[in-house]
């Protein structure tokens, strides 16, 4: 397939992923902070900020660490090309640009989630039902997710959706347990289950979970599961393994391993001999930063083995009319 | 025999009407569709109507039209009643369509790798050809296999008080229009599934196959026997991108941009996720000058560089060929009946619409004084843009348009008004005629092929001769009937 | 036998781009043309990158050059190494009355060479100048072509760098001064603002050595492409002139091609990819060669 198109696919598939754990993130944060101190609550925006490398940028804008700067930073801030509401329209022009390539319900799905969140008031959204707002966005995502996976052919050109989703999620559910496990380190409380309780229902796994360890109360179980769980949907492992399965009929028949394929291998098996309670003793924090770094490097050369081809074109005219300045 | 129904007070207006004749009886060939509608009741038609809004819009049809801001897209008005050509008639049609073409393709060739013996056997001058926009010297000495420089050729045709077919204009760069063809026949059929049994429609839908064969019998000589075809877009913000989109679609052949095809030591590949692959022939629909911004504008970023080297190499066939442009111009087009008699010994079985060369101090000076009566028209413009229609002109306008012929009178052409023929045409809850003309396409690998029908064009507003989509033009689903012969062979569509 | 000059002409172009450039692809006309004045012996062109070229006549006969360079690279050097014979040409021997330049057939044959062009788009002041001048050289064309020669000459003062391509023509008589290209443009724009078909040629010149002011045989004279400019003249042909030196166009001259105006005939016109930008240089050398030599290669 055209390179343009699957690198297309996989931003469409990072964007859309990126947009619903923002949304889940922010949720999280929002509602574990009802209760807290006003410096707790600095503290954990801008937790979030940095586990989503927005730290920086939001630092600039000289706007206070508040959740209404935040969030609306977050949400629909037009300089933010990780916001909510860019990344969705990040996901449209993607869409809309390998349009032949997916169907048309994925792309109404995808145009019309655009079109209704930006006919929102999104800061009134904000102020007054952020829960609302985010469970809007997160229940359009997988709408989306769900028509893909109903209607596109399972072609290259889903593999290559996929692989953006995965890894994208892949690196969300990383950060969204960092951002967790900062806010319980701040504020004193490893082993409040309840804490780990919303971080599971914010991954949309507290059923799951309960099924899995019944009555456990034992935070790295939690943890576990949201990084090796075979069968849950947003675990890492699962994630990458999706991932790498997807590489794997990319290159079908080819006698070698790819490098993404190696990258990714190699990222995946440190995740999946990995000993939890270790892990929690340990420091949580630089693992799943390895973790992230990992995904990235994985991203950074599927770019190069499948769109390095895919060149924006800059095209420039010889200035026409040097060489003739000093014309006879 | 009186019409009734839908057709209650039906008036052919002393036009040449397609299904009515002057005496109020429904033609022969018309006959059943016109005893199909009358029995259909105003509350019958708007569900016909919603039904078949439904189609176009999960087909996601659409055109986009631009006003303020971003474009809108809406769908293309179809007209629920067909239009039906008989067999014979379409048959004089085929055969007149296939020699114009030929000559146009004869004429391009000798223009750009023959010597140009029309110009020099005096039958139309060099000052013409020099002055024509749509000549690209850039193109001269590029050969395209079998000469089919027109690859595909949409010939605009429309019908005069008498009845009788006139060309209007040729459209030999990219004419669009074939994927409402194409989807007006798919809409029809589940819209008015009935009426189909009455008739016996040839069927259009292979345009897809039959497009792909013509342009890999153009791939160079040398190619892969399975070449690869692709077709180049200017991009999803085209307002025919939905077209490009589609044929590619209908061809199985990828949809590319500029940036996705890269030209390497005179060779054409595209950017694929596997490395490079290369591509023997491309269905272009993106204008000439935008095409290689080493030989036309150097601004164009929709192009691809080298690819007019790739080309005059013979590693890749550019379709339709560059520089079409000088035989579809309008000043031109005076010449095609001079230009078939020269190339194919024969008369024009198509004849021309009259009309006047301005440049002609005589023919400027009469035309001047009947402005009011006349259609001006640029030479180089298409879809009717910057047309004027002298009947329903202001002063100012006419005035406006008399300046602009005298300070460029190459630029523009007149001609007489054209008394369009009228088609019953469902207005709220009745018909009513309205004007209409038709834009078959030719296809030319290495034979020429009709599509039988075409697209027609239907003038919407009340009175109006101007059926461009981008000026409020409807179209209908057009069947041409098989012969007589044909009606043990072949099948319903 | 008919007097013979050889001259081996190399003609250098290098762009040197401050970044890298992925990819570029170019045209280059540097070729000298095989007519009636000239014969080209040989010519060969190179590039570093190595590119492979193609070669092909475009519609005003030029041989074009084209390639492409599809590695990364900071530098793209070109060159094209000709040797050609050139001849003397003949005194015009008619005297046409400007009523023949109205003929329709004379007036077709050359149409190409009629209309304005980008570089050559009169207004209303250079057409009544042109008249002006025509009108002291009464009813002969050729007498009125050499007169807007001299005129085209006269009016521009020799300025290196004074203009670029792409600057209007009136502005160029207004400013009266410029280079080569402006003589020949507004040399051309002066003919056909009065109906004489008139075209662009690009070309190489052999020019007197810089430090002594003499033609020396042998010597390698460093010098640019050149421009001048040529007439149609009704019953004759091409009447070619040079007004930048006041010349009429000898065995002096090499034409590399002609057109309707320097877009017609660029020596180099390309494109490229990446986010360099260009510095170009472009040079000619030319030798002479000597009497001897040209005697010895007569004989064999």
């Amino acid at each position: 397939m055209l390179a343009r198109h699957a690198e297309s696919l996989f931003w469409a598939g990072r964007s859309i992923e990126r947009a619903e754990s923002t949304a889940r993130m922010l949720d999280v944060t929002y509602h574990g902070l009802l209760e807290a101190m006003p410096w707790e609550a600095e503290r954990s925006w801008m937790d979030l900020l940095k586990v989503l490398w927005l730290d920086r940028p939001f630092a600039e804008l000289e706007r206070g660490v508040r959740a209404a700067t935040v969030s609306e930073f977050l949400v629909f801030d037009p300089d933010n090309p990780g916001a909510i509401l860019s990344s969705v329209g990040q996901a449209r022009e993607n869409s809309r640009a390998a349009r032949e390539l997916i169907s048309s319900e994925l792309w109404e799905a995808v145009n019309s989630f655009h079109l209704e969140l930006r006919s929102r008031n999104l800061r009134a959204d904000v102020e007054a039902r952020p829960h609302e707002l985010y469970g809007f966005v997160k229940r359009s995502c997988q709408m989306i997710a769900g028509v893909a996976g109903e209607t596109m052919p399972r072609d290259d050109g889903w593999r290559f959706l996929m692989l953006g989703w995965m890894l994208e999620r892949a690196e969300m559910t990383c950060r969204l347990l960092d951002v967790r496990y900062s806010q319980l380190v701040t504020a004193g409380a490893t082993g409040g289950f309840h804490h780990w309780l919303q971080t599971l229902k914010s991954a949309s796994g507290s059923e799951a979970f309960r099924r899995r360890y019944r009555a456990s109360m034992d935070p790295a179980d939690v943890v576990e599961f949201l990084l090796l769980s075979r069968t849950f949907p947003r675990s890492v492992l699962f994630c990458l393994a999706s991932a790498e399965n997807g590489l794997a009929r990319l290159e079908a028949g080819r006698p070698t391993l790819t490098r993404p394929q190696r990258l990714l291998g190699r990222t995946r098996s440190d995740l999946e001999f990995l000993d939890s309670h270790e892990l929690l003793e340990g420091d949580l924090h630089v693992f799943l930063d390895q973790m992230l770094n990992g995904v990235r490097q994985v991203a950074e050369s599927v770019a190069l083995q499948y769109f390095r081809n895919a060149q924006e074109h800059d095209i420039h005219a010889l200035d026409p009319y040097g060489p003739v300045l000093e014309l006879g | 025999m009186a019409l009734s129904g839908l057709f209650e007070g039906y008036d052919p207006g002393g036009f040449f009407d397609e299904a009515v004749t002057s005496e109020g009886a429904p033609r022969d060939h018309y006959e059943a569709l016109v005893r199909r509608l009358e029995g259909l009741t105003p509350h019958h038609l708007a569900e016909r109507e919603r039904v078949r809004d439904a189609a176009f819009r999960s087909a996601g049809i659409t055109f986009t039209v631009y006003g303020e801001g971003e474009g809108i897209e809406r769908t293309f008005p179809m007209d629920l009643v067909p239009r039906i050509i008989p067999a014979g008639e379409w048959e004089h049609l085929e055969e007149g369509l296939i020699q114009r073409v030929t000559a146009l393709n004869r004429f391009l060739d000798d223009l750009y790798v023959g010597d140009k013996a029309v110009i020099k056997d005096g039958i139309v001058p060099q000052w013409l050809i020099s002055s024509s926009d749509g000549f690209q010297r850039a193109a001269h000495g590029i050969s395209v296999p079998h000469g089919a420089r027109c690859l595909v050729a949409g010939i605009d045709l429309v019908r005069d008080a008498e009845g009788t077919y006139r060309v209007l204009e040729d459209n030999l760069r990219n004419p669009s229009g074939v994927s409402y063809v194409l989807e007006n026949r798919a809409a029809m059929t589940r819209v008015l599934p009935r009426v189909f049994d009455d008739h016996l429609v040839r069927p259009v839908d292979h345009y897809g196959p039959s497009l792909l064969n013509a342009l890999r019998r153009v791939s160079p000589a040398g190619a892969d026997p399975e070449p690869t075809v692709v077709v180049l877009t200017p991009g999803v913000f085209n307002s025919a991108y939905f077209e490009h989109a589609f044929l590619a679609r209908q061809m199985g052949v990828e949809l590319v941009e500029g940036r996705d095809l890269v030209v390497d030591d005179h060779v054409v590949s595209m950017r694929t996720t596997h490395g490079l692959k290369r591509v023997d022939v491309i269905y272009r629909r993106i204008d000439d000058s935008f095409l290689d911004p080493v030989v036309f504008r150097s601004d164009s970023i929709l192009g691809v560089p080298g690819v007019m080297s790739a080309a005059r190499a013979g590693n890749v066939t550019i379709a339709n060929a560059v520089g079409n442009g000088v035989a579809d111009d309008k000043a031109v087009y005076a010449y095609v009946p001079d230009i078939i008699r020269y190339y194919l010994g024969a008369e024009p079985i198509l004849p021309n619409v009259p009309t006047y060369l301005l440049w002609d101090a005589d023919q400027r000076r009469h035309v001047l004084d009947r402005m009011d009566e006349l259609v001006v028209k640029p030479v180089a413009e298409s879809g009717g843009y910057g047309m004027l229609i002298g009947p329903s002109a202001t002063d100012a306008e006419i005035a406006a348009m008399c300046r602009r012929v005298e300070a460029d009178p190459r630029g523009y052409i007149a001609q007489e008004v054209v008394a369009l023929s009228r088609h019953p045409t469902l207005v709220d809850d009745h018909l009513e005629g309205r004007h209409i003309d038709l834009r078959p396409f030719v296809l030319c690998g290495d034979r020429v092929e009709v599509i039988p029908g075409g697209l027609t064009r239907v003038a919407l507003r009340k009175g109006s001769l101007v059926v461009n989509s981008s000026q409020g033009g409807g179209s209908k689903d057009t069947w041409v009937l098989a012969s007589p012969e044909a009606r043990t062979s072949r099948g319903r569509p | 036998m008919m007097p013979v000059t050889r001259y081996d002409v190399v003609y250098r172009t290098s762009i040197h781009y401050d970044d890298i450039v992925r990819a570029s692809q170019n045209e280059l006309r540097a070729c000298p043309a095989s007519d009636d004045h000239q014969q080209v012996v040989a010519y060969r062109t190179t590039t570093h990158p190595a590119s492979r070229v193609l070669t092909y006549q475009d519609y005003f006969g030029t041989r074009v050059d084209t390639f492409g360079v599809r590695e990364p690279h900071v530098l793209l050097e070109i060159s094209a190494e000709a040797s050609v014979e050139t001849f003397p040409r003949a005194l015009v021997t008619v005297s046409p009355r400007v009523a023949e330049l109205r003929s329709p057939s004379f007036r077709d044959r050359y149409a190409e060479y009629l209309g304005r062009t980008g570089h050559t788009a009169w207004d209303d002041d250079m057409a009544e100048a042109a008249r002006r001048v025509a009108a002291i050289s009464g009813d002969d064309v050729v007498g009125i072509v050499l007169a807007l020669h001299r005129f085209a000459h006269t009016s521009l003062r020799y300025t290196p760098g004074a203009t670029y391509i792409g600057v209007d023509v009136n502005e160029v008589l207004a400013k009266a001064q410029g280079v080569c290209q402006d003589y020949a443009h507004l040399a051309v724009a002066l003919c056909r603002s009065i109906d004489i078909p008139a075209r662009y040629v690009s070309g190489y010149f052999f020019a007197a050595s810089e430090s002594t002011g003499e033609e020396v045989d042998g010597d390698v004279v460093s010098v640019q492409t050149h421009a001048w400019f040529e007439a149609a003249i009704p019953g004759w042909g091409w009447l070619a002139l040079d007004p930048t030196n006041a010349l009429q166009v000898g065995p002096r001259h090499i034409t590399i091609g002609h057109g309707r105006d320097y877009d017609d005939v660029p020596p180099i016109r390309g494109v490229y990819s990446g986010g360099g930008r260009p510095n170009t240089q472009a040079g000619v050398e030319i030798r002479r060669q000597t009497a001897v030599a040209q005697q010895l290669q007569a004989q064999q």
